[in-house]
């Protein structure tokens, strides 16, 4: 697998994990939204959001403190992939 | 009361009483005395929502509340909760509270509330949004 499909791969299934979302990781479009749009995206709200940090925190070892990097960082599975290559590369 | 009820968020709809130790930011120890007339203990006792809410009051206390109100928030969500036994009137509690971590006006904890014997009673993980309720007031 591309290492840039795997990175998505593990970001969908922290989602579906620490959300206790049931679906399929798979099922997660890489450019849906996640927040806000339930009918395009998985309308996910601000405690989500929270949740989502603390996943991408204890995964990855990112700490995302200020909201506004947040919701553009989660704003899709291809915004965290950029973000998290982006830290990692930091 | 059932837990499906709302929850009434207003004085005197208060539990934590005050902080007894820091151990963080927003991490520590508060005492909660159950009072058989506070509003919402029902039949002598604590029950699991209101539990639920007794820890949210005791983060917020340690997140820098109104000693007075106990609380400059309110208890966004719950991830899990844990009850061994229902606090009775008269028991003194102690919650310890921990930080996960936060997000804007968002932060999740976890704690224990534990009896005068130092028995756990229950345990839970939850999130609070700090200020007032969106579009209340």
């Amino acid at each position: 697998m591309d290492p840039k499909d795997e990175l998505k791969t593990r970001i969908k299934q922290i989602i579906v994990k620490q959300l206790k979302l049931e679906i399929d990781p798979a099922s997660i479009r890489d450019d849906a939204p996640l927040f806000g749009d339930a009918a395009n995206g998985l309308g996910l709200d601000s405690i989500d959001a929270l949740e989502l940090v603390l996943g991408v925190e204890k995964e990855f070892g990112i700490k995302v403190q200020d909201e506004e990097v947040g919701v553009k960082a989660f704003a899709s599975v291809d915004a965290l992939h950029d973000f998290i290559r982006q830290k990692n590369a930091a | 009361m059932t837990s499906v009820e709302p929850l009434p968020h207003g004085y005197p709809f208060r539990f934590a009483d005050r902080t007894v130790e820091r151990t963080g930011p927003a991490s520590g120890r508060v005492r909660a005395v159950v009072s058989a007339n506070a509003r919402g203990v029902a039949h002598g006792g604590l029950n699991s929502s209101l539990l639920s809410e007794l820890m949210a009051q005791a983060a917020l206390l340690l997140e820098g509340g109104d000693p007075e109100i106990g609380r400059s928030g309110f208890l966004a969500g719950f991830s899990e909760v844990s009850v061994l036994r229902v606090p009775e009137a008269g028991d003194v509690l102690t919650v310890d509270i921990a930080l996960a971590g936060r997000l804007g006006p968002f932060a999740k904890f976890t704690a224990t509330v534990a009896d005068g014997d130092g028995t756990r009673v229950a345990s839970g993980s939850f999130s609070v949004r700090k200020g007032t309720v969106p579009g209340a007031g």
